[in-house]
């Protein structure tokens, strides 16, 4: 009986740990057990990015089913964008098949932005729709349209939130409309304002939500000053204070990538900290070395044995 | 109304290159409310082709002529006398106008001279936005009269997207984003508790049909 | 290249309100180079349309001249600042085409206003007899540079 490890360390009350794996451009299942591996013993689970940013990778299905071989607990990260809801809901039952518990709904970054430009973006139905599709097919057995199952799929629901975003007045409704959907855990964009997550926090909790729904604070960890303003300027979303950029810039070439994990390390100690934050999201894209490091200075070892 | 776009002129002329008279036929409707293909834009492409003929050395016989609206065989019907004096048509209707006259004149070449770009309101002169998709399914009252199928780049029916900023959209920054116009409107009008509710998924048969849609009136017809 | 100033195949679009007297002043040029120079006033510069400039091309003209009131004195306002937006378009019609788009060319006047259009008109013609690259401008007549600002 293959469970949710994720769901499991939530449900106990443990301060999850969660990092992201992005799939290879290329077909080597090797790559994804060389990151699975490098990630076992400092995560709870592994997220896998959906073709993300519009560029062709390994599927996230598949390399969820590598990561599952090798022992871990993937979190099958999936968009609307590319897949109608024939497509999606099928593969909801083939991830449960396949031993993924986890799910992570996500409409998707739009298809001009990556590498397949022309292609037809699909859209069939969005982040939230999904959510309600999935948490139906779980627990009533009924795919869109209300036909039966024959056997429900078990997966721990998820979707994203970005505290940052615009309209900000907006923010908080929007997560509490996720929950309504039927989202079990959230995950959000990376954190690099800790004061203005702390109110979206406090507003969320005056809400009651941070009792609706597990709640994981994303945090990436800067590599360079350079990283830091192309996730100020280019990234929509995002919110990356003056200080930041300060620190980043006043550290030597050479010492930024450290910078960048203390920084990532000290918000990770505000999140742990925060009424309401259960665990944090880690997404150190195409720089998952760092997360074991992150992991350990932030005091989050050993993870918990189930 | 249908917009559309003239097509690059190397485009057009690949396409008449075999044809020596050619009768250049625009739409006084849509296309020439969008400036692309009324009898400005008509003349505008004849003289050019002129040119081009005259730089190149050869000789090119380009008529013009305007039609109230190339969707209506009524109207396209002036063309019919005309048929045998050339050799191509070229159209400067929107995709329905181009298909209704070659329909009404399948003996000779009707060549489109548009890219038909959609159905959209005229924002100030010169600048046309789209605004519908024809998806036969209007919903803009749930969305404070903003369409999230057109107007949302993923077609959120419950937006928006954490890539929202400034109000405008993040896959194209120049773009409002719609779910900022949709809140704000619902906010000011006091509408904003219908946000609540999360919208279903969208009907697509109604747009997409069983191939092209149809529509039909038996109380408008003849026989 | 335009060897003969009898064939200068030159049109003269202008802003009224530059010459009120402009119809006498262009009679003498108008006597001699006969068909080689049309000359077009407009109540505005910027009525201008770039099938205007398409047809002078098409009638035989090789260089078209659009010429508008100085900045800031358009009289109804944005006219010449609407003249350089359609002369643009008429050019890239005609590098679509694949022609060299200089055979359109906007003439911003200088002022004092008013000038006399046929002194302008012969020294825009110096300059397409004499140099096929109009950017640089010809010293003749009365202080052409007075007229002339691109």
């Amino acid at each position: 009986m293959i469970e949710s490890r994720l769901k499991r360390i939530l449900t106990d009350g443990q301060f999850a740990v969660t990092a992201e794996c992005g799939p290879p451009k290329g077909a080597d299942p090797e790559v994804i057990r060389r990151k699975g591996n490098l990630l076992k013993s400092y995560v709870d689970s592994i997220n896998v990015t959906d073709n993300q940013t519009g560029v062709v990778r390994l599927s996230s299905l598949a390399a969820c089913v590598i990561l599952r071989q090798e022992g871990l607990d993937p979190v099958l990260q999936m968009v609307t964008r590319d897949r109608n809801r024939i497509a999606l809901q099928s593969d909801v039952l083939g991830a449960s098949a396949l031993g993924i518990r986890n799910i992570l709904c996500l409409s998707g970054d739009h298809q001009s932005l990556g590498n397949q430009q022309e292609a037809k973006g699909v859209f069939d139905i969005d982040s939230m729709q999904l959510i309600q599709t999935v948490r139906r097919m779980r627990d009533k057995g009924i795919i869109l349209g209300g036909d039966q199952l024959s056997s429900m799929p078990d997966l721990f629901v998820g979707a994203v939130e970005n505290p940052f975003g615009d309209p900000q007045s907006y923010r908080v409704a929007r997560l509490a409309k996720k929950v309504g959907a039927g989202a079990e855990f959230i995950q959000t964009q990376s954190i690099y304002n800790v004061a203005r997550f702390r109110e979206f926090m406090t507003e969320a909790r005056d809400r009651g939500l941070d009792k609706k729904v597990f709640i994981l604070g994303g945090v990436t960890p800067l590599k360079s000053a350079r990283m830091a303003e192309y996730m100020r300027d280019k990234v929509a979303g995002m919110d990356v204070p003056e200080e930041i950029i300060t620190r980043m810039k006043a550290a030597p070439a050479k010492e930024q990538r450290s910078e960048g994990i203390r920084i990532a390390v000290e918000t990770i100690q505000a999140l742990r900290q925060m009424e309401g934050v259960r665990g944090v999201h880690i997404m150190a894209i195409e720089w998952e070395e760092a997360v074991p490091e992150l992991v350990e200075k932030a005091g989050l070892l050993p993870r918990p044995a189930i | 109304m249908i917009t559309a776009e003239r097509k690059p002129f190397a485009e057009i002329k690949a396409s008449i290159a075999p044809y020596k008279r050619i009768l250049v036929v625009g739409c006084g409707t849509c296309v020439a409310e969008c400036a692309a293909g009324g009898e400005k834009e008509v003349a505008l492409l004849a003289s050019q082709l002129r040119l081009d003929a005259d730089h190149e050395g050869r000789t090119v016989d380009i008529k013009e002529i305007t039609l109230d609206r190339q969707c209506v065989y009524e109207f396209i019907d002036q063309l019919f006398p005309l048929v045998d004096e050339y050799d191509a048509i070229l159209s400067l209707g929107c995709g329905a106008g181009v298909q209704a006259v070659a329909e009404v004149l399948p003996k000779i070449h009707i060549v489109p001279a548009l890219n038909t770009t959609g159905i959209s309101e005229t924002r100030e002169q010169g600048v046309w936005l789209e605004d519908c998709r024809g998806c036969g399914d209007c919903k803009l009252d749930l969305f404070a009269d903003v369409c999230p199928i057109t107007r949302c780049a993923k077609g959120l029916f419950n937006g928006p997207c954490g890539g929202s900023k400034g109000g405008h959209c993040e896959v194209d920054p120049d773009a409002p984003c719609a779910w900022h116009l949709i809140v704000t409107r619902l906010e000011e009008t006091g509408r904003l508790k219908s946000m609540d509710e999360i919208q279903p998924p969208a009907n697509w048969a109604r747009a997409q049909g069983k191939g092209p849609r149809k529509c039909v009136r038996e109380d408008q017809k003849t026989s | 290249m335009i060897a003969n100033r009898s064939e200068a195949h030159v049109a003269v679009f202008f802003c009224r309100q530059l010459d009120p007297e402009q119809d006498a002043n262009r009679r003498s040029l108008e006597k001699e180079l006969g068909s080689g120079i049309r000359f077009f006033p407009m109540p505005c510069s910027g009525r201008i349309e770039a099938l205007h400039l398409l047809k002078a091309l098409e009638t035989g003209a090789r260089k078209v001249y659009l010429i508008t009131c100085p900045q800031g004195a358009c009289r109804y306002g944005q006219g010449n600042v609407r003249a350089r937006k359609r002369l643009d378009y008429a050019k890239s019609l005609i590098r679509e085409i694949g022609l060299s788009d200089d055979c359109f060319e906007m003439i911003v006047a200088q002022g004092p206003l008013p000038l006399s259009i046929g002194d302008l008109a012969r020294e825009l013609l110096g300059r397409t007899a004499d140099e096929p690259d109009s950017s640089k401008e010809k010293q003749a007549g009365t202080n052409p540079a007075a007229y002339l600002a691109k």
